[in-house]
């Protein structure tokens, strides 16, 4: 069985079809995202790279249910989006989503534990049942000690790390985070990549973050690459990609990438 | 649940300047509504009490009559036998006593110069027994000794517009229970400061008998009943009802508040201008409020971003705006009660004395009454103002874009 077959073999979770996103400005429309392909399965840890303005939040925000496309659609977990009203976005969001913000976006006036507590109180979780995944979470990501501190008492670092744990504590289907690095020092940002990456791997949880850290680059095993709204590559196994990102030589044209139905090596087969 | 109480309650103290701001406001609005509030309610029991003791009592029994066909003489429809009525009603519970009077209307004259009068005639002893004691001005009340001289108090209008004093001598003359004009000479015993001009420059009180000879009747127009509590008004008027029934001539009672025409009045006027001040307090908290939380919800775009992007449904969102804003009003109006009794306690011991109201001669001391409905009143207003002024904001605040939420600097 070659590599191409084995990855059909896991299954779908996000479907991104020809989507495309438009936003009003002023009397005309500015295109964000146009006609862009993207099929990421259970378990790959994906990075969405690309200059500012090249819409990787915008396609996070898009994945991730808090928007809608103009045209196109999504499926996450085989589920069409674009057919779900507000309450079952919601719900969607609440059971199968964590995300994770630049800028770390914890309740200020809750502890450690409770802002990881937080999405299980919303999914309507016994306080038995909190505690315990609350304490896993919180361990997993290394802070324990300081479940009892308020974020103005904890590090970029360590917020950020509270941040991944609020977003793993209900076992989601799929993490999505945006530019997590990029309020981080090098070390915490290096911490903090080899923490998602480690959830990755032992957790088989299925991150999606955008970045134009090239230090988080380098841990990526899959890098879609957006230019001015469209896909313009993605690759895969990460060791190589320092190298391509720089040379910018394996292009592969939205027509190309629109045949492909998930991350193997686009430009290297074709 | 707690969790989230526990949140709606560290977000009110998130910026604690604006919080105290807050409670300063809508407790200070409390603390206007209670010494407003109070006030009015003291005055309302001190008139009251004052309408009760100045004679009125608490009950009166009239003949049925009495308020049915039109009188053509004084005492026409008088009651019979008053003393039994008198002695059946004061057996019963918390009655402290019955006073019989007959009230009329005359001319009085000194000689020199006349007028007309509106008569009282008391039993002194009786009036005494239930404290119901005429403000004397000058000279002294009426002799309690029975057969006594034939004595008058009058009010200090009669006294200045006759120019007379006490000692002198009055004529009164009233037409009698047969039709027939009737005269007696009496002597002034003391002038009285009813508290009331017009009053004052009409009031005559004479003795029983002395009107007894002057109208020419054994009967009396009402007995006075003088209870040990306002309160038990209700309680012995339902008592006394059923044993009346059984006596020869058909009575009725009246309350008190059903005889106090001016205390209905007052109380009607200053109920109507605290109505008004409440509705100020209201709305100057809505207003206020609206916009104190308004602020709130643009300093938390983001966390609400957030919230909502973590599935949190957008009604617990709207639900923890106005919870935050509840917790406010009630932390406000115990701030408000607290400051309110504090600042009443102070005025009562201050010994503050506001001019004679309109129409009174007497100066009127500044107390606050602790009433506890008014309290109660008082916090559910502000909280519901409060809790009515979150909803613009908490609505705004559960309808926001998530990415644009997410985006808010």
């Amino acid at each position: 069985m070659n590599e191409l077959a084995a990855v059909d073999e896991i299954a779908e979770l996000v479907s991104v079809e020809s989507v495309t996103r438009r936003f009003p400005l002023d009397h005309n429309y500015v295109s964000a995202l146009d006609d862009v392909n993207l099929h990421v399965h259970s378990g790959e840890f994906l990075a969405i790279a690309g200059p500012s303005g090249s819409g990787k939040s915008t396609l996070l925000n898009l994945i991730g249910c808090i928007d809608k496309p103009t045209s196109g659609r999504i499926l996450i977990d085989g589920v069409d989006t674009s057919t779900l009203n507000s309450a079952r976005m919601t719900a969607l969001r609440r059971e199968k989503i964590g995300f994770v913000f630049q800028t770390f976006n914890l309740i200020p006036v809750f502890t450690a534990a409770e802002n990881v507590e937080f999405p299980l109180l919303v999914q309507g979780f016994s306080s038995s049942v909190r505690r315990e995944r609350v304490a896993e979470a919180l361990e997993s990501v290394g802070l324990s000690a300081r479940a009892n501190h308020r974020p103005d008492l904890l590090s970029g670092g360590e917020r950020q790390r509270i941040a991944v744990a609020r977003a793993i504590v209900h076992r989601p289907a799929l993490v999505l985070a945006d530019e997590p690095t990029a309020n981080l020092d090098t070390r915490n940002a290096t911490q903090l990549i080899d923490l998602m990456h480690d959830l990755n791997r032992r957790l088989g949880l299925t991150f999606i973050f955008s970045t134009h850290d090239q230090r988080l680059l380098e841990h990526t095993d899959r890098i879609v690459r957006l230019t001015d709204g469209r896909v313009v590559s993605d690759t895969q196994s990460g060791g190589a990609h320092n190298a391509e990102f720089q040379s910018d030589e394996i292009m592969v044209t939205q027509a190309q990438m629109k045949g492909s139905s998930h991350g193997q090596v686009l430009a290297s087969s074709l | 649940m707690g969790k989230f109480l526990l949140l709606a309650f560290r977000n009110v103290f998130r910026n604690r300047r604006r919080t105290i701001m807050t409670l300063v406001m809508v407790g200070g609005g409390v603390v206007g509504l209670l010494l407003v509030g109070g006030f009015f309610a003291r005055m309302f029991w001190g008139l009251r009490e004052s309408t009760i003791n100045d004679g009125l009592g608490h009950i009166q029994i009239f003949t049925a009559e009495h308020f049915n066909r039109e009188e053509k003489h004084v005492l026409d429809t008088g009651i019979d036998n008053w003393r039994q009525v008198a002695a059946t009603v004061s057996t019963g519970g918390h009655v402290r006593g019955v006073a019989p009077r007959i009230e009329f209307y005359g001319m009085l004259s000194n000689g020199v110069k006349s007028g007309v009068f509106m008569g009282s005639a008391v039993d002194p002893v009786a009036e005494n027994s239930l404290g119901f004691s005429p403000r004397i001005a000058q000279g002294r009340d009426l002799d309690t000794k029975p057969g006594g001289e034939m004595e008058a108090l009058i009010g200090a209008g009669v006294a200045r517009s006759m120019n007379v004093k006490p000692g002198d001598g009055l004529t009164l003359l009233a037409v009698t229970s047969d039709g027939a004009l009737n005269g007696i000479d009496v002597q002034i015993a003391g002038v009285v400061n009813t508290g009331y001009k017009e009053v004052d420059d009409r009031y005559l009180r004479i003795t029983l008998p002395s009107a007894q000879r002057l109208l020419q009747s054994d009967r009396v127009t009402n007995l006075v009943v003088g209870l040990d509590n306002t309160d038990n008004t209700d309680v012995v008027a339902a008592q006394l009802a059923p044993r009346l029934n059984g006596l020869p001539q058909q009575l009725v009672l009246k309350k008190w508040i059903d005889l106090a025409a001016y205390y209905k009045q007052v109380r009607s006027l200053f109920s109507t201008i605290f109505v008004f001040l409440g509705i100020i307090v209201f709305f100057m908290v809505l207003m206020s409020s609206v916009n104190t939380l308004l602020m709130t919800m643009f300093e938390r775009t983001r966390e609400i971003g957030t919230m909502l992007a973590m599935g949190t449904p957008r009604s617990w969102i709207m639900a923890l705006f106005v919870l935050e804003a509840t917790l406010l009003g009630v932390m406000g109006a115990i701030v408000g009660v607290a400051c309110g009794n504090l600042f009443g306690f102070l005025l009562n011991h201050a010994g503050i004395h506001l001019p004679p109201p309109p129409g009174t001669t007497v100066p009127m001391a500044f107390k606050v009454l602790y009433v506890p409905s008014l309290m109660v009143g008082s916090s559910i207003l502000v909280i519901v103002s409060l809790a009515l002024a979150a909803i613009l904001p908490a609505i705004r605040a559960s309808r926001l874009q998530i990415a644009e939420a997410l985006a808010h600097v």
